[in-house]
């Protein structure tokens, strides 16, 4: 197993040995020399392949926000055991998230409703617009997690949809 | 120029705001010797307006937003900390005519327009009919409350494309454009449905919509004795929904006559509603002409651009007008000088439709140099939440023309480090690149007609390669793993971090 990151949804896959001198990133069937010592500012002088810029790094949890060569980019850490156990969740239930900070202006289906791919669950208010979330399918809802007027953050889950209703 | 201040109806300013308008305000006030005060909610204890203040009250309310929204509970921290003015920024009680009223009610100055003037412009229908009467051109509309009846049907033979707004509106909240009359019932039920909800009013008005025009806007400055000014344009045409990006001026797009021609029309419009303090008259210009958008009586977010190339201090003008004081110079002595831009950087993600984001400031690390001013509301440590509007600070440039100016903001863009938090940062720096933008091609809809911009490229491979090595270096279970394990040749305990 490796250990990975994530960039705008797409994984990259990478190991991490030490070298005589620094240490050395295995990617994509290559074998590249790194270093990493301290600048003058706070920051960090970052060396690939013998190629040096500064570089400023924070870690948030598994997030990694990094910046590099006059811009920032977000990574997510994948631990080779998250990455076992996300292979094995079962698609029968729909969880949906929130696609972007806001908050609910109207609850349309309650827990137990029958719902159609395409009907509206809930409406949500961001960036001063309303939006309908709708059903990505045929299930039963679940669970409503947010009432009307409360606020959330993205990724947030709004509402559990399943295939079948609860015995 | 110098400002004495001891002849002034008061002595201290309590700044109803919070953010980077909020520290630029107080930066003014202070600089004048006045005391500087400002309001502030629980959430916004630990930003630097908070810090910069001569004092600093708490307010509450239901959400943040509520809480500065709450004018009686301001008046009355204005009242009991001795304040004798009090400054709306932009937002929240800015254009808020009640607010005014009952300031001047409690014995304290307003640094803005009459409550009179907030009235008139406040309301797209009024302002508009004001203006076309004062001889000024305006946009063929429809009007509900002419005759409620018959709305759809005078909206439907103004013609398409058409934008309907409501009639209380502002920001571009609740604003939607039909370009199918087939679609005009809908969008009027989902303008009315918004405007209801922001503005607790429903009524509506339609009016021509220019495709792809240029938004030009002129600065102007009232004072309490009848003298106007205008202080030249801006142009804000490249938005999303409806909400300015990035400023510049001057206008790239007009002609020396025609530059003096709109500057003039809006210094009349002033002039004609007897305008005091400053404000901004609004034009859509497009096809060769231009036409009265609306006039927003307060400070704007983008008057940095006009301080840039006019040296002027707006806040200071906006206070020194409070005070009583003449404006003391006459349109001939306002200069313009060179090009300014300001961006706007935003907790948002461009490739994701310029959604919203959230996060800690984990890092931050504003650019410095010739040419380059920020004005930010943030500090390390600070958490980006939803509870406000994603502005998070704003980088102005100025240089000798546009080109020096865009190469200066496009170094400041790539030293701008602000990690934790995803911002539009590396989309402004594609934004300035375009050559659309570097041409001065813009209008409304140009990042509909680029979306490319939006879109955020995968690095190229020898920045991935990079990119990931910092990642793997700063990743403790990655870097623990490859401790363990030491190279057969390594040379123990000689590289450290």
């Amino acid at each position: 197993m490796h250990h990975g990151f994530v960039l705008d949804d797409q994984e990259f896959n990478v190991e991490l040995s030490r070298a005589r001198e620094g240490y050395r990133l295995h990617f994509e069937g290559q074998v590249i020399p790194l270093s990493l010592r301290a600048g003058d500012d706070g920051g960090q002088i970052l060396t690939v392949r013998g190629h040096s810029e500064p570089v400023r790094v924070a870690v948030d949890g598994d997030w990694l926000h990094v910046h590099l060569a006059g811009s920032t980019y977000t990574l997510r850490y994948q631990h080779p055991l998250d990455r076992l156990a996300a292979g094995h969740q079962d698609g029968a239930a729909d969880h949906i998230v929130a696609p972007m900070p806001g908050s609910i202006v109207a609850v349309l289906v309650r827990a137990g409703d029958a719902v159609v791919r395409g009907q509206s669950l809930l409406v949500m208010e961001s960036m001063k617009m309303e939006t309908t979330i709708t059903a990505p399918r045929d299930g039963v809802v679940d669970a409503v997690h947010f009432d009307k007027g409360q606020s959330f953050d993205r990724d947030t889950l709004l509402l559990d949809l399943v295939a079948e209703p609860r015995p | 120029m110098r400002t004495d201040t001891q002849s002034w109806p008061f002595r201290s300013v309590l700044v109803a705001n919070r953010g980077e308008i909020a520290v630029r305000i107080l930066c003014t006030v202070r600089a004048l010797g006045l005391e500087g005060i400002v309001v502030y909610h629980a959430v916004d204890a630990a930003t630097p307006a908070v810090k910069l203040a001569d004092r600093a009250i708490e307010i509450h309310g239901d959400t943040p937003v509520a809480a500065y929204l709450d004018g009686a509970r301001i008046i009355a921290a204005a009242l009991a900390t001795g304040a004798g003015a009090i400054h709306p920024g932009y937002g929240f009680l800015a254009e808020n005519a009640a607010f005014a009223r009952a300031v001047a009610k409690a014995g304290l100055i307003f640094v803005g327009p009459t409550p009179d003037a907030i009235d008139l412009m406040g309301d797209k229908i009024t302002a508009r009919a004001f203006v076309a009467r004062s001889g000024f051109p305006v946009a063929p509309s429809a009007i509900e409350d002419e005759d409620p009846a018959t709305f759809v049907e005078r909206a439907r033979d103004v013609g398409a494309p058409l934008l309907i707004k409501p009639a209380a509106g502002g920001g571009g909240k609740g604003m939607h454009i039909v370009r199918d009359l087939s679609q005009l019932e809908t969008a009027i039920a989902r303008a009315r449905s918004e405007g209801q909800r922001y503005f607790g009013d429903g009524r509506l008005y339609a009016e021509r919509y220019v495709e792809n025009p240029r938004h030009i806007e002129v600065q102007v400055l009232g004072d309490a004795h009848g003298n106007v000014v205008h202080l030249h344009e801006r142009e804000c045409s490249v938005q999303r929904r409806f909400q300015k990006i990035v400023e510049e001026a001057p206008s790239p797009a007009l002609s020396p006559g025609l530059r003096q021609t709109i500057c003039e029309t809006a210094a009349g419009i002033a002039r004609s509603a007897g305008y005091r303090n400053a404000g901004t008259v609004e034009f859509v210009y497009g096809d060769g002409g231009f036409y009265f958008l609306e006039m927003n009586t307060r400070l704007q977010v983008e008057h940095p651009v006009t301080e840039s190339t006019t040296g002027f201090d707006l806040v200071r003008e906006q206070l020194r007008i409070a005070a009583g004081e003449a404006l003391g110079y006459a349109q001939t002595e306002i200069p313009s000088r060179g090009h300014a831009f300001e961006f706007r950087i935003y907790a948002e993600d461009p490739a994701r439709g310029f959604t919203p984001t959230t996060g800690p400031v984990l890092e931050l690390c504003e650019p410095v140099g010739a040419g380059i001013r920020i004005d930010s509301g943030i500090a390390t440590g600070q958490a980006i939440t939803a509870a406000f509007d994603p502005m998070l600070a704003k980088l102005i440039v100025h240089g000798r023309d546009r080109a020096e100016a865009i190469e200066r903001a496009d170094r400041a863009l790539a030293d701008y480090v602000l990690l934790g938090c995803k911002t539009n940062i590396a989309f402004l720096r594609r934004l300035l690149r375009h050559p659309a933008f570097l041409a001065g091609e813009i209008h409304t809809g140009f990042l509909d007609m680029h979306p490319q911009i939006a879109a955020e490229p995968q690095p190229e491979a020898a920045v991935m390669e990079r990119l990931l090595a910092a990642a793997a270096l700063f990743t403790r279970p990655m870097r623990d793993a490859a401790d363990a394990v030491p190279d057969l040749h390594a040379a123990m305990g000689a590289w450290r971090n």
